[in-house]
C-alpha cells in the first residue's frame, strides 16, 4: 500500500516538474521560434507561414560569411581560453595547496559583477589612451597609442577570453582536483617521469573538465552582441550583432528569430557532440 | 640469501614530531618481509621512503650494495601496490597492466604476451576489458598486484592492500598473495596491522612500536620467544604473571607471585635476585589436572568459553588475576562448569620472563 502511495507521490512530482518546465521555458521558447516562420510587411508582423526568412538567409550576401566568421571568433577565442585557462587550473590544483581556494574565489568573483561594466573595463584597458597602450609607451616599446586594441576584432577576442576564461579554470580545476594524490603517485610508480604522467593519466583524467568549459566558452563567445557592440567598432562585426540589430534596428522580429533559431540549433547540436564524444573516451 | 635491500639508520621527523627514528632492517633477497605495526606507527612512512615517495631525514637506503637516497621515484626497480589500488580510471584492465611496459617501449608484441601471462597469474582473463569502476574489490586488487608484477620489478612493496577487503575475501587474497609470491620469486615487503595475517603470510616480520623496531625474526620467533612484554601480547593471547625472582640456579629461575612460587627454566643473563619480573605464558602452554610437586595450582574456574576446535577456561586466583587456559577438543570434552575446582600445571620449558623497569 505505501508502495502505491510512494509511487502515486513520485509521479505527481514528475509531472508537477514536466508543467513547470513546459510553462517556463518550453512555451515562451517555441513561441519565439515560431516568429521565424512569419515576415514583416514595413513593421508590421503578417502572421502566415512562411519560409522566407530561411531563404533570406541562404541567399543573403552577408549572413553565411558572418557565421562562419563568427564561428571562427568563437573558436579562436576557446582554443585561446582552453590553451591559457588550463594550465592556471593545472598550477591552482597541483600546486597552490592552501591558497588555492582563496585564488579561486578571486577568479570567481568577476562572474558576479555585471557583464556590461567588464566589457567598459576591458575598453579602458584597451583603448587608445588605454593602460595598456600608457604600458607599452612608458617602455618605450612603441612611441604612439595603437589602434590594434580597440574597436576591431582583436579587441572582440581580448575581451571575450578575459571575460570568459573563469568558465574554463572552474571545471578543469574540479576535474584535477578531484585525481587523488596516490594515482598520480603511482603512475610515478609504474615507471612514468613526470610528463609522461601527465600526458598519460592526468590529462586525460581533467579532459571532460576542459570540454565542458569549451563548450560554455564556445557557446557564449558563438551568441555574444555586446561585447563585438561595445569594443568591436566596424571591423568586429558578428552573427550575434547581426540578430541584435534585427531587433533593435530594423524591426524585423520573424528574422531576427530565424537567425537566432539557427543559431540556437548549431549550439545544440554542438553540445550533444561533445557530450556524446566525451562519453565514448 | 642474500640481502637486497638495506635500511641504515633511517629516520623521519615531521617538525618535532619523529614517525621513525634509527630503524635498521635487511631484507633478504626473494623473501615475504612484512613490516607489523598499529595505525600510526609510521609503518606506511617507512613504505613510502623505500619506494621513494617521502624523504628519509636521515639514514640510507640501500639496493644490491648501493645508496640510493636520491634515486627518483620513476628509476627505482620497486613497484607499489597501493592501499586503495590506485588504478588508473582512464584505462581499462588491459590498459592498466599492460601502461608500465608501453612507458618501457616495449614492442606490442611482448607488452601483449606478458599482459596476457599476467592476467592468467591473478586470473582475469575474461575482465581485461572492463573499466576499474567496473570491477569489485577484489578484482581491482588483483588487478593493482598485476599492474606491479608485469614490470618485473626486484620488490614489491605492498601498502595494507587487503585493508579494505571483507573478512572471507581477505582469507582468499591472503592464500593467493602467498601463491604468487612463491610462483614469481621476487621479494615483498608487505605492510599490515594485522598479526594473523602477517604470521601466516610472512617469511620475516619486523614489529614496529613507538618509532621503532621491537623485533624482528620469523613468525615462529616472535610467537614463542618475544623480546618483550608488549609482544608476548601483541601476537595472541597470553598471561602476563608479575612476581619478584626468589632464588636463581643454573637451569631454573624461581619466582614468588601472587599465588606461590613458579619454577622457569633459566635462559636468561640479564636477571638478578628480587628483581620485578613478568612470567609471559600462552593459554595452550598450560596443562589441566595433572598433579605434580612444583609448578601445580589448584583454583576455581570463573568462566568457560567453548569455541568449536577449542574451550578456553579461565581461572580464578586470588589477587583478583585470571589465568586463560586453552584445551584442544579433538574429543568431546568431560563437562566443565564455572565453580569446579581445577589444577593446573606450569611446565618450566614452557613460557618467558621479562624484567620490569
Amino acid at each position: 500500500m505505501t508502495n502505491i502511495i510512494n509511487y502515486f507521490q513520485s509521479s505527481i512530482w514528475t509531472i508537477v516538474s514536466f508543467i513547470m518546465v513546459t510553462i517556463i521555458i518550453l512555451i515562451p521558447l517555441l513561441s519565439f521560434l515560431s516568429y521565424s516562420f512569419f515576415t514583416v510587411d514595413n513593421v508590421e508582423i503578417i502572421h502566415e507561414f512562411s519560409l522566407y526568412n530561411f531563404k533570406e538567409f541562404l541567399t543573403g550576401e552577408i549572413y553565411i560569411p558572418t557565421f562562419f566568421r563568427t564561428l571562427l571568433l568563437a573558436l579562436t577565442v576557446m582554443i585561446a581560453c582552453m590553451i591559457t585557462g588550463y594550465p592556471i587550473a593545472y598550477f591552482l590544483a597541483m600546486y597552490a595547496h592552501r591558497s588555492k581556494y582563496f585564488i579561486l574565489l578571486i577568479l570567481i568573483i568577476p562572474l558576479f559583477m555585471s557583464y556590461i561594466i567588464k566589457i567598459y573595463m576591458m575598453r579602458s584597458i584597451l583603448g587608445y589612451s588605454g593602460l595598456i597602450n600608457k604600458l607599452l609607451m612608458m617602455f618605450g616599446i612603441i612611441s604612439e597609442p595603437s589602434e590594434f586594441f580597440l574597436y576591431n576584432q582583436n579587441a572582440v577576442i581580448i575581451t571575450l577570453i578575459i571575460i570568459l576564461l573563469p568558465l574554463i579554470i572552474i571545471p578543469t580545476f574540479t576535474s584535477l582536483e578531484k585525481i587523488p594524490r596516490n594515482i598520480i603517485e603511482a603512475t610515478y610508480d609504474i615507471g612514468c617521469k613526470p610528463f609522461q604522467s601527465f600526458r598519460y593519466v592526468i590529462f586525460p583524467i581533467s579532459l571532460p573538465g576542459l570540454i565542458v568549459g569549451a563548450v560554455f566558452v564556445f557557446i557564449l563567445a558563438l551568441g555574444d552582441f555586446v561585447t563585438p557592440q561595445l569594443v568591436g567598432g566596424t571591423s568586429g562585426f558578428t552573427y550575434g550583432k547581426i540578430i541584435y540589430s534585427n531587433f533593435g534596428m530594423a524591426f524585423n522580429w520573424p528574422f531576427g528569430t530565424a537567425l537566432a533559431s539557427i543559431l540556437l540549433i548549431v549550439s545544440v547540436i554542438i553540445i550533444l557532440l561533445t557530450n556524446y564524444l566525451t562519453r565514448k573516451t | 640469501m642474500s640481502s637486497i635491500l638495506e635500511l641504515q639508520n633511517i629516520s623521519k621527523n615531521y617538525g618535532s614530531s619523529v614517525v621513525l627514528k634509527d630503524i635498521n632492517l635487511s631484507i633478504e633477497n626473494n623473501e615475504f618481509f612484512t613490516i607489523l605495526g598499529s595505525s600510526g606507527s609510521g609503518k606506511s612512512t617507512l613504505l613510502r621512503i623505500i619506494g621513494g615517495f617521502v624523504k628519509p631525514s636521515g639514514g640510507d637506503l640501500i639496493f644490491n650494495s648501493k645508496v640510493i637516497n636520491e634515486e627518483p621515484i620513476f628509476k627505482r626497480p620497486f613497484n607499489t601496490v597501493f592501499q586503495d589500488y590506485a588504478l588508473f580510471p582512464n584505462m581499462n584492465v588491459y590498459n592498466n597492466i599492460g601502461f608500465g611496459l608501453k612507458i618501457r617501449k616495449l614492442d606490442p608484441k611482448t607488452i601483449t604476451d606478458k599482459v596476457e601471462e599476467v592476467l592468467s597469474i591473478v586470473g582475469l582473463n575474461d575482465f581485461k576489458k572492463r573499466m576499474p569502476h567496473e570491477l569489485s574489490g577484489g578484482q581491482q586488487q588483483r588487478v593493482a598486484l598485476a599492474r606491479a608484477i608485469v614490470c618485473e620489478p626486484k620488490v614489491i612493496l605492498l601498502d595494507e592492500p587487503l585493508g579494505a577487503l571483507d573478512a572471507e575475501l581477505r582469507k582468499q587474497m591472503q592464500l593467493f598473495l602467498k601463491d604468487i609470491q612463491k610462483k614469481i620469486k621476487t621479494t615483498f615487503v608487505f605492510i599490515t596491522h594485522d598479526q594473523e595475517e602477517a604470521i601466516f603470510l610472512s617469511d620475516r616480520i619486523a614489529v614496529l612500536n613507538n618509532h621503532q623496531f621491537e623485533q624482528v625474526g620469523s613468525p615462529k620467533e616472535l610467537y614463542y620467544n618475544p623480546k618483550s612484554k608488549y609482544l608476548a601480547s601483541f601476537f595472541g593471547e597470553c598471561n602476563l604473571i608479575d612476581g619478584t625472582v626468589d632464588h636463581i640456579n643454573s637451569d631454573i629461575i624461581t619466582i614468588n607471585t601472587a599465588f606461590g612460587k613458579i619454577n622457569v627454566k633459566n635462559k636468561y643473563k640479564n636477571i638478578s635476585q628480587n628483581q620485578n619480573v613478568t612470567f609471559a605464558i600462552r593459554p595452550e602452554q598450560i596443562f589441566l589436572n595433572q598433579n605434580k610437586d612444583n609448578n601445580s595450582f589448584s583454583t576455581k574456574v570463573d568462566r568457560v568459553e567453548f569455541k568449536g576446535a577449542v574451550t578456553n577456561i579461565i581461572l580464578n586466583f586470588p589477587k583478583n588475576i585470571k589465568i586463560k587456559v586453552q584445551i584442544n577438543n579433538a574429543e568431546e570434552q568431560i563437562a566443565i562448569n564455572e565453580n569446579d575446582q581445577f589444577n593446573i600445571y606450569f611446565d618450566p620449558n614452557f613460557g618467558n620472563l621479562f624484567v620490569n623497569d
